[in-house]
């Protein structure tokens, strides 16, 4: 009895073996299916809402290519993981979401032959400023697909409730700091003003150059006198101060209860960031405005850009399509599809009034003061001096002392600067 | 059944020397499946790795041979690395002990014959289901020091808690509790050992007399060992290979303190690039955990009883 | 007498009780944020229940991307594993457990540090292999190595096949059995419950696995649930709501898997009987 029972369990699980070996099989043959049209790999980092605009840009180039397929590969966050396993492997995507050029530009094509050849492209068309961002060593590897610049969110209902004037353009960090401790009322768990404990040190860049500092000069070659200047600290120590006085909050990461979240929950007044949350905000019912960011004293504000661009792989076998689908990628009509950044062509910003948006003027007024480049850009090492100072804000983000933890930074990373 | 077995035994008295090899050869038949998977996904990629670190290898430029300098700049010039290194030897005198008691607590709790123990055994296992970012949140929603829900109830105890993953000293910890939480496994695998240790025997020391106590130390405990050593051995490992807790939920901070080994060689491989050092990082934390395992299985021939030299020792 | 026993099982319940309250208090908080409003998510202190049950959140996150096609391919991928993990751990496991043979130690000793291998440093060696077999962008390297055992469980399965007599085997294998008569009428039926020890544990892993469809997998219609999950977490933003109903929905059949399971396993080698 109990044999034939085993028996037949061992038949029928053979069978399904078997149907599922076939069915495999015809998994490969819609590969087959596709064998009449090109396959084109396009690798995102994008999600949720903004995955969706991806695939559906994908959809409009394929009306217009009939022969291609467009296989839009969403890596969501494991993105780095999975480039770099099929870089190494010489398997990478054809054209892919590009920031960090830096380190991936040996792996991907210039784009300068294409662009010189291509008159409809319209280069004058797009800020200028975003080239910038995906060029190494003079040669442009990526085309700009969208970008932000860094402003301060405010919760316009806790403003109202404590009767302060909503802050406007060519406010200063010291009436900054103020409001966010009339803000702040701890019994209620309000504050004034949401820092992250591990910050990435590029998004405070705009503050560093704000005050006159910076990370490294503008040659790239040193940090000692930079990182540790005194502007620098003083820009760095304003957050760190701003949680030791407890006028700000300290928030977790992308995952754990971030700024954004604690934003969303009313209980922050005023945050730092790029236009990614704004939807987020308006549907957790937030009246939120937004404004360029605070000034030391006289100085002049200088904005960052966080930019992202679309690039072809050195190792793609489909290059001159890749190059269609990267310019179609960067048209007016792709871009106008982009509703999730901030549109890169002056055309589309034009015809869509966007600069005119209560909400995306501030954006714009940063952006034209972005002049500066970031540190990543400047040294090729930057990864491991960033490892340096990321420890040490992170410690002042944490209450220790900006002057003494930057000079160590700076100690500690000389041996990488020459490199 | 039986019928079988009379007529295998006539085939085989025929062919007596036949049957001979067949018996050398038979063990490496049954684990021939493992050694074909070795060598085919195994071996390959783990020789890669030991010849890559000793290159400098940023996965998207060449490779260069460096000989034995990742080893030396890891044990020479790398504060990190024994800063990972100490961070996860402590995690695990933490992590190991506590898991093992905490797991077999609940495994023994559960093999009291109750009514609803099949719910109770479905409640244990649930976290050990959840996996990945939603974990992560779950335990930002606990940890937070503001809004977090444990210092919630804590200050409804009068107590003010500290900001958990903001707080070198308690993040640790934190990131302990956390794993803790899908001891599920190990607690799945004590109950089924449990469940094998045959019911004349604590019969038979009931009837002589004996105390719960004294049952648990002179006969659970013994007959338990086999599972024991198992889960001990898993337990190292998955210890060292702590990753994707620090990875979602803290990234390693606040000031390193949950900077695991396993996160280093994270970083160094996808993160800054270094295939070659990252190589030889790994292969490091390979040879400090096989150490350790081989020093767990050599002990175990004083610890462990298997059931069959019980039975002869008495 | 009575009495001692009532309050002895009394407090058992009670411990059982708070000890599940501290396991599902988390999951629960997971399924009510995931049938919360967007303004309701983050509100402190933090709202127990929704005010509105927006159950048409999971059907929302569902439809969002093609669950439907990662659904198949997770079940695919899920049930050939745990069915190529079951037969080759179970015959492995008996050929470590039951002979003397030279070598034995120390291929042992090879299969248990295969365990200790950290998967960062092999991922891109594996990838490239798998690259060059042409199997990127389909199931099979998630599938087929698992055809050849895997230590954790053939570890799992020889510990407990040291635990069974020897006089089993010697009784049959005087009766004449061979050792492929013994593992397959002796040893797989007292096995049991491991092996179903064992199919819950693959059956969890492999579902839950995300590293490994994230690496070799490329196109959308070939992702598992996992990779799906992963689109609510992009680099820079993420949908809260989104990943807790659809990790819910995810976590259910392997629970109610486990609930049917668990008879087998805890029931265990007592109702197979020794004979």
């Amino acid at each position: 009895m109990k044999q034939s029972k085993w028996w037949n369990v061992l038949i029928i699980l053979t069978v399904i073996w078997m149907t599922a070996a076939c069915s495999s099989n015809t998994t490969s043959s819609d590969v087959k299916e596709k064998d009449g049209k090109t396959v084109l790999r396009f690798a995102t980092w994008d999600s949720g809402e903004t995955l969706k605009i991806q695939q559906d840009i994908a959809k409009e180039f394929e009306k217009d290519n009939p022969n291609v397929k467009v296989q839009v590969e969403a890596y969501g966050d494991g993105f780095d993981q999975k480039l770099a396993a099929s870089f190494g492997a010489k398997n990478p995507p054809d054209v892919m979401y590009m920031w960090d050029f830096s380190t991936y530009h040996q792996s991907l094509e210039p784009l300068d032959t294409f662009v010189d050849k291509d008159s409809s492209i319209k280069m004058d068309d797009f800020y200028e400023g975003l080239f910038n961002y995906s060029s190494v060593d003079g040669e442009l590897y990526g085309m700009p697909a969208g970008f932000t610049t860094m402003v301060v969110y405010y919760n316009k209902k806790l403003f109202d409730q404590h009767n302060i004037s909503y802050p406007k353009e060519g406010w200063t960090w010291d009436e900054f700091k103020g409001i966010a401790k009339k803000l702040t009322d701890k019994s209620k768990k309000q504050y004034g003003f949401g820092v992250t404990a591990e910050p990435d040190t590029y998004d405070l860049q705009g503050t560093v150059w704000s005050n006159g500092g910076s990370f490294v000069s503008e040659d790239g070659k040193k940090i000692d006198g930079y990182m540790n200047s005194p502007e620098t600290i003083e820009a760095i120590q304003i957050y760190g101060d701003m949680v030791k006085e407890g006028t700000a909050v300290l928030t977790g990461g992308k995952n754990q209860q971030s700024g954004t979240d604690i934003f969303k929950a009313g209980k922050l007044g005023m945050y730092i960031s790029g236009i990614w949350p704004l939807e987020g905000f308006k549907e957790a019912g937030i009246d939120v405005g937004t404004v360029a960011m605070p000034a030391f004293g006289s100085k002049p504000v200088k904005g960052l850009i966080a930019s992202s661009a679309v690039s072809i792989a050195k190792d793609s076998k489909e290059k001159d399509l890749a190059w269609e689908f990267v310019k179609f990628y960067s048209s007016e009509k792709a871009i106008q599809m982009r509703t999730a950044d901030l549109p890169v062509r002056k055309s589309v910003v034009e015809a869509n009034n966007t600069a005119e948006d209560e909400l995306y003027k501030p954006f714009y007024m940063m952006l034209e003061n972005s002049s500066n480049t970031p540190a990543f850009l400047l040294n090729s090492n930057w990864n491991e001096i960033n490892r340096n100072l990321s420890a040490a804000i992170n410690a002042v983000m944490l209450g220790q002392d900006a002057d003494e933890l930057l000079n160590k930074a700076v100690e500690d990373s000389e041996k990488y600067v020459g490199q | 059944m039986k019928h079988d077995l009379i007529v295998s035994t006539e085939n085989i008295s025929v062919q007596t020397k036949r049957k001979i090899n067949w018996g050398r050869l038979a063990p490496y038949i049954f684990i021939s499946p493992w050694i074909i998977g070795f060598l085919l996904f195994t071996l390959g990629p783990l020789l890669f790795s030991l010849f890559i670190s000793f290159f400098d290898w940023p996965i998207v430029g060449e490779k260069t041979f460096v000989g034995f300098s990742n080893y030396a700049t890891m044990f020479t010039d790398d504060p990190l690395f024994w800063h990972s290194l100490w961070v996860t030897v402590k995690f695990a005198m933490l992590f190991v002990p506590l898991n093992i008691i905490i797991s077999l607590f609940l495994a023994i709790l559960l093999n009291k014959k109750l009514k609803a123990s099949s719910l109770f055994r479905t409640f244990f296992y649930v976290p050990s289901v959840i996996s990945g970012v939603a974990l992560a949140m779950i335990w930002g929603w606990v940890y937070n020091g503001e809004y977090g829900i444990l210092n919630y109830f804590l200050s409804l105890a009068g107590i003010e808690g500290p900001d958990w993953l903001n707080n070198q000293r308690w993040a640790l910890l934190a990131m302990v509790i956390a794993s803790l939480w899908g001891q599920g496994t190990m607690m799945l695998i004590f109950l089924a050992g449990l469940k094998n240790i045959p019911k004349d025997l604590y019969e038979a020391a009931e009837i002589d007399g004996a105390g719960k106590v004294y049952c648990f130390f002179k006969i659970t405990l013994p007959l338990l060992t086999p599972t024991l050593l198992f889960n001990l051995i898993t337990t190292i490992i998955s210890a060292f290979q702590q990753l994707t807790l620090a990875l979602v939920l803290t990234g390693g901070g606040p000031l390193g303190s949950t900077y695991f080994y396993a996160m280093y060689v994270y970083e160094n491989a996808f993160k800054y690039f270094k295939m070659g050092y990252s190589s030889a990082n790994a292969w490091i934390m390979f040879l400090i955990v096989l150490f350790l395992t081989m020093l767990v299985f050599k002990s175990s021939s004083v610890w462990v009883y298997y059931e069959n030299e019980v039975k002869n020792s008495k | 007498m009575k009495s001692k026993r009532l309050i002895r099982s009394g407090t058992l319940y009670i411990v059982l009780v708070f000890l599940s309250l501290l396991f599902l208090a988390p999951f629960f908080w997971m399924v009510t944020t995931a049938l919360k409003s967007p303004d309701e998510l983050y509100m402190f202190p933090p709202k127990w229940f929704p005010s509105s049950w927006q159950f048409e959140n999971f059907g929302k996150a569902w439809n969002s991307q093609p669950f439907n096609t990662f659904l198949m391919n997770s079940v695919i991928v899920t049930f050939l594993t745990t069915l190529g993990q079951i037969v080759s751990s179970t015959l492995i496991a008996y050929g470590f457990a039951r002979f003397k043979f030279k070598g034995r130690d120390f291929l042992f000793m090879v299969l248990l540090a295969t365990m200790m291998i950290p998967w960062e440093v092999t991922m891109i060696p594996q990838y490239m292999e798998f690259n060059y077999f042409g199997w990127i962008n389909t199931l099979k390297p998630l599938i087929v190595p698992a055809w050849f055992g895997a230590p954790f469980y053939i570890f799992l399965l020889r510990q407990f096949i040291m635990s069974i007599p020897k006089e089993l085997d010697e009784a049959a294998r005087m009766d004449g059995a061979n050792s492929f008569q013994i593992y397959y009428r002796i040893h797989l039926p007292l096995m049991w419950p491991i092996i179903v020890l064992i199919g819950v544990f693959n059956f969890l892993s492999s579902w839950n696995d995300y590293l490994g469809p994230l690496i070799f997998l490329n196109d959308q219609s070939k992702y598992t649930l996992t990779l799906g999950l992963a689109q609510f977490n992009g680099m820079y933003d993420v949908n809260m709501e989104g990943i807790m109903a659809v990790t819910f929905l995810i976590s259910l059949p392997p629970l109610i898997l486990f609930f049917f399971a668990q008879k087998y396993i805890v029931n265990g080698v007592s109702s197979t009987g020794f004979k």
